[in-house]
C-alpha cells in the first residue's frame, strides 16, 4: 500500500446507522432521521424501486491552532435504507432537512386510503 | 441543580453499558450516557464548546452562563403520531459544562448550524497565555 492509500484510509469516517422514528399519520408515513452535522449538499437521497436509500457525511475539521480537550463524538458517514412499501406513492415523496434532521413524508397512494365498508342488513 | 461532571452517570460497569447499548431506553432522563454529546475545543483566544442536538430550534434551547459553568438545557419533543419505529430519545436534557478560565462574558455567542451548536467562550485578556519577554542585562 502507498502512503497515499493510507492516508486516505486514516481519514475514512465511522459509518454510522442513523436513529430513526417511522410514523404513521392520517396523511401517511413520516420518517425522521437524526443526521446532525450534514448539509443539504452532502445529503444523498436515493430511490431504487422499492429501496430508499439515505446518506450523508458529517465531517468537523479542526480549524487552525484549535485543540480539542473533551471529545464526545466524532465526524461520520450516515447510512439508513428503507423498504417501501406498495401502498406509498412513491412520486409524491417529500424529502426536508432542517436542523440536522432529515424528514422523509411518504403518502399513501390514493387508492389505498382507508375506506370504511358499509355493512348491509341482508 | 444536578451535579453534572461527567459523560455517565454514576457508576457504570462495561456490562451496564453493553445493556444500554443494546436496550436503550428513548427517554433521555432514563439513559445512563449524558445527553447531549459535547466536544470542547480551545484555541488561543477561545473557548468553544460544540455539541449534537439534531432537530432543536435554537429559540428552544436554553443556554446559561453562569460564574464558573455553562448549562445547556432543552427538552426533544416528540412527534405525534402512531410509531412503528422509535430510536431518536425525547424528554428534557440538561448538561452542565464546568469552566475553569476567566471568560469575556459579554462576548459569548452561539450559533446553530445543521444541528450542530457552537458556543464560542472568548477568554477574558488576563487568562490569555502572554509571551514574557526576556531582557539581556
Amino acid at each position: 500500500m502507498t502512503e497515499n492509500e493510507l492516508k486516505t484510509e486514516e481519514r475514512r469516517l465511522p459509518r454510522v446507522k442513523p436513529a430513526t422514528d417511522i410514523i404513521e399519520k392520517e396523511d401517511g408515513f413520516y420518517i425522521f432521521v437524526d443526521m446532525p452535522g450534514v448539509s443539504k449538499e452532502s445529503l444523498i437521497i436515493d430511490l431504487n424501486e422499492d429501496e430508499l436509500k439515505v446518506s450523508g457525511k458529517a465531517e468537523y475539521s479542526l480549524p487552525e491552532g484549535q485543540k480539542l480537550g473533551h471529545v464526545e463524538f466524532g465526524g461520520g458517514e450516515y447510512f439508513r435504507s428503507f423498504t417501501v412499501s406498495h401502498i406509498v406513492d412513491k412520486d409524491r415523496i417529500k424529502a426536508t432537512l432542517k436542523d440536522g434532521v432529515l424528514e422523509l413524508h411518504l403518502p399513501r397512494l390514493e387508492k389505498v386510503q382507508p375506506r370504511k365498508i358499509e355493512i348491509q342488513a341482508g | 441543580m444536578v451535579i453534572d461532571l461527567s459523560p455517565f452517570y454514576g457508576a457504570t460497569t462495561p456490562i451496564d453499558r453493553l445493556f444500554e447499548s443494546l436496550w436503550p431506553s428513548m427517554a433521555i432522563s432514563q439513559r445512563s450516557v449524558a445527553y447531549p454529546p459535547i466536544n470542547i475545543g480551545e484555541d488561543d483566544e477561545n473557548l468553544y464548546v460544540r455539541c449534537e442536538i439534531p432537530g432543536m430550534d435554537i429559540a428552544d434551547l436554553d443556554l446559561t452562563l453562569t460564574d464558573s459553568s455553562l448549562v445547556i438545557k432543552g427538552e426533544r419533543k416528540p412527534v405525534q403520531g402512531k410509531y412503528y419505529r422509535q430510536e431518536r430519545p425525547t424528554g428534557v436534557f440538561q448538561r452542565i459544562i464546568n469552566i475553569q478560565a476567566a471568560i469575556d462574558r459579554d462576548a459569548v455567542g452561539a450559533t446553530m448550524r445543521d444541528g450542530l451548536l457552537e458556543v464560542v467562550l472568548p477568554k477574558s485578556d488576563e487568562s490569555k497565555p502572554k509571551k514574557i519577554s526576556i531582557e539581556a542585562v
